[in-house]
């Protein structure tokens, strides 16, 4: 046997000891939490039903979409993993149903029986289909039989024939103004700091091409539109602080310049998650706008926070988020503006969803729910003391709802009564569900079950279309009966 | 190659092995405890000795989404908070029977019961209680308003009670129901009805 050299045992020991931290730092790093992700990307999807995000997945340093979010709020869908291969029937509004397969690892597929190149690979993880972004345009343009107009880079997708183009002129005078005009009203958050004022158009489908101008003004310098992390910003460039002020309904944004003294920077943000609803601009309307009849939507839970596990492949977030969006579609299609609290598969705390929801002033408050046990749909009211029933000018946060309880025992009634009439096996109860008692309008909970003894039937399409219609019909039916609120 | 020299790498070596023998004496302590939280399946009961009460439990059932009164013999301590502790420890039992209408989470248990005043029940129960609990509006509601129900039955000076997990206040039980508020027995009666 030998001896190793005499220098070779530090070498050797410092080796060791290298291996040994190393060894250690895993073991602490598996026993501890593990940091949270940044948020994944998202794609921003603008179609003429809807605008809604789908998140992307990176799969082998490329960009992936999910299926299933991606079809399910352009029409109905029904996904059906089968091990590797992954196959959905899909009928998008008035159209036929079509069958879409694809298989795991495979790079083509099948739209209705034609051959769909795909960019690079398939793949199915947990249960779910994704499919590479740059085949995002191909496969809706097959699907839908639509114009589909793709910006990778951007992380914007447009369906069919929307896209809104602005103009700019710039009118000279003491202040020199520069009119922003659209086809439709837009509401863009704004942010200001000297010398510039940003619009950002997360929701609106503003097209952004690639327009710079320059002006020879002395108050304001240029204007250039662009589009990245799916959103369109436009960037009015000035040599002293700039305001802007709402026109023509919304349809035109006139910017100029700040009256003085000049302000201390100022970027008007908007902190918490803001529900799919006209936001609330920095810099409001001359003219009040009247009362509207908007129902928000909150499909609970979402993001890290899964919820129920319906099934291992099934979670809660994911059925509220699809029954939410066909409670839109239905509720839209009476006639009832509606917006989504949540329209993505992001986290926001219970609060936040409180303080967003007040923010939309809404006329109702539904909070969708579902659970892995029991039968059938469950409509709770709030569960409020009302020994603390308190003004409406001023609402302790805890038992906000208080002032509101009667109109959302009345929503609920009206509900159930649909449930009822649809044979749709329900039970109203009242419950103390965060956030409802923060919520300063009529508000309702409706938590959904398996209609059958088989728990994964919960997420079936045709029994979220029936308690989605059974839920609009109720909410349309107490238009009138539940009073508009102005925004 | 020096001997300080040596002899810093040798003290390195025994600092790395030292810690990476604590790292992993630490993570086995961990996985031993969790493996004992896991395997705290036993139903919980309450001593079986001494003479035995009929107490009334209010038990939860999820087909029917409501409560129903049932009668069991329990041994009763003397003391009020042991006895409303024990009560409410037959109930969870029910709950974690293999043919529970409203299964729970395994090891779910009450730590403690302090009672505040003559009126006002502060409940500690154990991590499992909440961690394993099924997530659901109704089925959270049902375990709350059960207890609620049962400790207002068997002691109806009971008529408000508040929900602790380990000792601690907690947001939701199983991301639903509020476990930050006082339950009113008065209130349970807008949450569920009685089904006999």
């Amino acid at each position: 046997m030998q001896w190793p050299r005499p220098r070779a045992v530090p070498i050797a020991a410092a080796v060791l000891a290298i291996a040994v931290l190393v060894g250690a730092g895993r073991i602490l790093r598996d026993s501890t939490v593990e940091a949270q992700a940044p948020p994944p990307p998202q794609l921003s999807v603008y179609s003429p039903q809807t605008f809604y995000t789908v998140p992307l997945l990176t799969i082998n340093g490329q960009p992936y979409v999910g299926l299933v979010e991606l079809l399910e709020p352009l029409g109905t869908l029904d996904a059906k993993p089968d091990g590797k291969k992954y196959k959905l029937k899909f009928a998008p509004p008035g159209a036929r149903e079509m069958e879409l397969q694809f298989q795991d690892g495979k790079d083509n597929g099948k739209v209705q029986g034609d051959k769909l190149k795909l960019s690079s690979n398939f793949a199915v993880q947990n249960g779910r289909g994704f499919i590479p972004l740059s085949s995002v345009s191909e496969l809706l343009s097959r699907s839908l039989a639509t114009q589909i107009r793709l910006s990778p880079a951007a992380r914007r997708l447009f369906v069919g024939n929307v896209g809104e183009k602005l103009t700019l002129d710039l009118r000279k005078g003491t202040p020199s103004k520069l009119f922003v005009s659209f086809d439709s009203p837009v509401n863009p958050t704004i942010a200001t700091e000297p010398g510039h004022i940003r619009f950002t158009f997360r929701r609106e489908p503003v097209i952004a091409t690639s327009e710079h101008e320059n002006y020879t003004d002395p108050l304001i310098t240029g204007a250039s539109l662009s589009e990245h992390d799916g959103i369109a910003e436009l960037d009015v460039t000035g040599t002293s602080p700039l305001m802007a002020n709402f026109a023509d309904g919304g349809k035109t944004i006139v910017v100029t310049g700040a009256p003085p003294p000049p302000p201390q920077t100022v970027v008007m943000q908007t902190p918490l998650p803001q529900p799919n609803v006209p936001q609330q601009t920095a810099l409001p309307p001359k003219a009040p706008a009247g009362p509207r009849f908007l129902v928000l939507i909150d499909p609970a839970h979402g993001g890290t926070e899964i919820g129920s596990a319906i099934s291992p492949t099934l979670p809660e977030k994911d059925v509220v988020l699809t029954l939410a969006r066909k409670l839109q579609h239905e509720l839209q299609a009476r006639g009832v503006a509606a917006g989504l609290l949540r329209n993505s598969d992001i986290t926001i705390t219970l609060d936040q969803r409180a303080i967003s929801a007040n923010a939309a002033r809404p006329a109702i408050y539904v909070a969708l729910h579902a659970a892995n046990s029991g039968r059938g749909v469950h409509v709770f009211t709030p569960l409020v003391d009302p020994a603390n029933l308190s003004s409406r000018d001023f609402l302790p946060w805890e038992t906000a709802q208080a002032a509101y309880l009667d109109l959302s025992t009345a929503v609920a009634g009206s509900v159930a009564a649909e449930m009822e009439s649809r044979k749709l096996p329900n039970t109203a109860l009242a419950a103390p569900l965060r956030p409802m008692n923060n919520i300063a309008a009529p508000a309702i909970a409706v938590e959904i079950a398996s209609p059958s003894e088989t728990v994964e039937d919960i997420g079936s399409t045709a029994y979220l279309d029936q308690v989605a219609q059974a839920i609009a019909a109720g909410i349309a039916a107490m238009r009138g009966k539940v009073p508009e609120v102005r925004p | 190659m020096t001997r300080p020299i040596v002899l810093m790498f040798v003290v390195l070596l025994l600092a790395a092995a030292g810690l990476g023998f604590y790292a992993y004496h630490l993570k086995a302590k961990v996985a031993a405890e969790e493996q004992r939280l896991a395997q705290q399946s036993q139903v919980v009961v309450p001593p079986a000795s001494g003479p035995t009460t009929l107490v009334t439990l209010y038990v939860a059932s999820d087909q029917e989404g409501g409560l129903r009164r049932s009668s069991v013999n329990v041994a009763l301590p003397q003391e009020r908070s042991e006895r409303a502790r024990a009560i409410l420890r037959a109930l969870l039992g029910a709950y974690l029977q293999a043919d529970s209408q409203h299964p729970i989470g395994a090891g779910s248990d009450v730590r403690d019961i302090f009672l505040m005043g003559s009126d006002t029940a502060v409940v500690d129960t154990n991590a499992a209680f909440a961690d394993a609990h099924p997530s659901g509006v109704l089925a959270e509601e049902l375990t709350i308003a059960s207890m609620v129900t049962t400790l207002n039955a068997n002691d109806p000076q009971i008529t408000q009670v508040k929900i602790l997990v380990d000792g601690k206040e907690r947001d939701t039980l199983a991301g639903h129901a509020d476990l930050r508020r006082f339950y009113k027995s008065t209130g349970i009666g807008q949450i569920l009805k009685d089904t006999p």
